[in-house]
């Protein structure tokens, strides 16, 4: 590529550099926050010092909230995982127009405001008793999770060739068998993609979270709130980087799993 | 003869294989459908009824709303301030996308991971970042001081400016990429043909690369225009108590006022808001690939 690639470009690629710096460095401005030895936050600490982990690993209330958190995302998770397949193969097998209405609705939950969802579901667990339980926290992260993973599997559902399910069904297997043996198989990798999103999206939310977990189901994100709402403690940031340490785990972890994919995918179709 | 047979069954068996089909996929789609009606339509149906229902008549609450000054002026701040974030994040996102297009192999990946670690990030994690860099002795003043653009600390935080900073970085990656989508679909050959004709480099850009990604940009901006009305964990944070915005009233109406009625009519006029929004912008916005990329 000729004269672009030197005279404006250039200044259009540092000043991209920049703005994915400023998108990823501040992320990480909690990391050292939580190494200080001191009372107060203040970055970079004046002397390192891992005493605030102490604190928080021995602290009943920051560990119960995790593990609340870990509980919650997992039964958010199993639920729109399971519902979510069963609708991505439903749609999948719907007339056009009506398919695009379908996953309007599994959508319809991102587009409106979360806050309103908040508030209608803390009005309605209320009288159903559903506040403040693990149940309930997870059937309402639940409609933010399926939604990534009724698109995650449609993906892969769109790569299966339908001839597999013809030849499988041509030779005898029933539904059931053909979903163990050719559909399930191929849609695993979209599958693993949502399953994972979908426990981020639960781990990491927080208003729906601050309004109906109550006492009984505070989770990590909930208490985090509560704290930096009055106040900047060094177990606060230890919290954050909690929460960072896991979600990057996850979010390595699934990069990974869609490389090694799309070069399979890559391989077979070469 | 006997495949023909085989390929072609009955008329009476087509349609009761067909029958099966159908409630097979009915069978599919019910859980979710169940869950959706149960656990979202429901209770947003509980909420209409619900802002409905103040004792003194059943638009009151819509009325008292409407003819409140000080609630008019946050729905008029939660518009602004989404057109600013809108603004800014699709000004950023250009040259990000553009570098994206432009770099290979292992700064590629450096460059995508960028773009989408966040997305899996703590919202409030990453305001809570902010908090701690805008602080009065944070590093942020730190470094001002340091380079002499002032001689005190400034005020950085809880008030207008940080809660643009923060909301533009939840929102930034959310108009990177349909940005980056949109000049991954130019035509190489375009440039070139511009630029065999003697275009500058300039002129290719504005008259063939920027019309050509204009779907993009306004997919992005549309995306992010519409997230930004709702905003609330970030504002709530790094606001002043100047910097209402409309989720922080519903907030306050139902945990500190306790007028539920008010807060469901504030939430209709919200998701009035978002709906308009969305309506006015179908033309470019295609929620669901911009969902799966992440």
């Amino acid at each position: 590529m000729s004269r672009r690639s030197q005279g404006r470009p250039v200044l259009g690629e540092v000043a991209g550099g920049l703005v994915l710096a400023f998108l990823v460095m501040p992320i990480f401005a909690v990391v050292p926050a939580s190494m200080n030895d001191a009372s107060f936050i203040k970055i970079p600490p004046a002397v390192y010092s891992f005493r605030w982990y102490g604190q928080f690993f021995h602290d009943p209330s920051w560990i119960s909230a995790l593990a609340n958190s870990v509980e919650v995302a997992v039964l958010a998770t199993v639920f729109s995982v399971a519902i979510g397949t069963s609708a991505a193969l439903g749609i999948e097998r719907l007339p056009p127009a009506t398919r695009s209405l379908a996953v309007g609705l599994v959508l319809s939950p991102l587009i409106v405001p979360v806050i309103m969802i908040s508030i209608s579901l803390y009005y309605v667990t209320r009288t159903i008793g559903l506040y403040g339980t693990a149940a309930g926290l997870a059937l309402s992260h639940a409609l933010l999770c399926l939604p990534f993973v009724v698109l995650n599997v449609g993906v892969s559902l769109k790569r299966l060739d339908p001839n597999l399910v013809r030849a499988a069904e041509g030779l005898g297997a029933g539904p059931w068998r053909v979903f163990r043996t050719v559909t399930f198989p191929a849609i695993l990798p979209g599958l693993a993609g949502g399953a994972t999103f979908a426990f981020v999206t639960s781990f990491d939310e927080v208003v729906i979270s601050i309004f109906i977990a109550g006492y009984g189901a505070k989770t990590l994100p909930v208490k985090l709130w509560e704290q930096i709402r009055f106040e900047f403690t060094p177990v606060a940031a230890v919290a954050s980087t909690v929460i960072l340490a896991l979600t990057m785990v996850l979010f390595v972890l699934a990069r990974r799993a869609a490389a090694r994919n799309a070069a399979t995918a890559a391989a077979e179709d070469a | 003869m006997i495949l023909a047979g085989t390929a072609s069954p009955p008329p009476a068996a087509a349609r009761s294989q067909r029958a099966a089909r159908a409630v097979m996929t009915a069978a599919l789609l019910l859980p979710a459908t169940l869950f959706l009606a149960g656990w979202f339509l429901w209770p947003l149906g509980q909420l209409l009824v619900l802002s409905l229902s103040s004792p003194e008549g059943p638009t009151a609450a819509y009325r008292a709303l409407a003819e409140s000054e000080v609630f008019r002026s946050v729905f008029v701040n939660t518009l602004l301030l989404a057109v600013v974030v809108t603004v800014i994040c699709t000004l950023l996102a250009y040259p990000a996308a553009w570098l994206l297009t432009r770099v290979r192999g292992f700064w590629f990946s450096v460059a995508l991971y960028c773009v989408l670690l966040p997305f899996w990030i703590s919202i409030l994690v990453r305001t809570f970042s902010w908090m701690l860099l805008l602080e009065r002795n944070g590093p942020v003043n730190n470094l001002l001081m340091a380079v002499g653009a002032t001689h005190q600390p400034l005020r950085l935080l809880f008030n207008q400016f940080s809660v643009h900073v923060g909301m533009v970085h939840v929102l930034l990656p959310y108009a990177i990429l349909p940005i980056y989508a949109s000049m991954l679909k130019v035509d190489r050959r375009l440039l070139l043909a511009s630029d065999g004709l003697g275009a500058s480099s300039r002129t290719t850009f504005l008259r063939v690369f920027l019309p050509l990604t204009m779907p993009g940009v306004m997919a992005g901006a549309a995306f992010v225009f519409l997230l930004a009305l709702g905003f609330f964990i970030t504002p709530a944070l790094l606001g002043g108590p100047q910097n209402l915005t409309a989720a922080m009233l519903i907030d306050s109406f139902v945990n500190e006022r306790l007028v539920w009625p008010m807060a469901a009519a504030a939430s209709f006029i919200l998701l009035l808001m978002v709906l308009a929004v969305l309506l006015l912008t179908s033309r470019f916005v295609a929620i669901g690939s911009v969902m799966v990329m992440k």
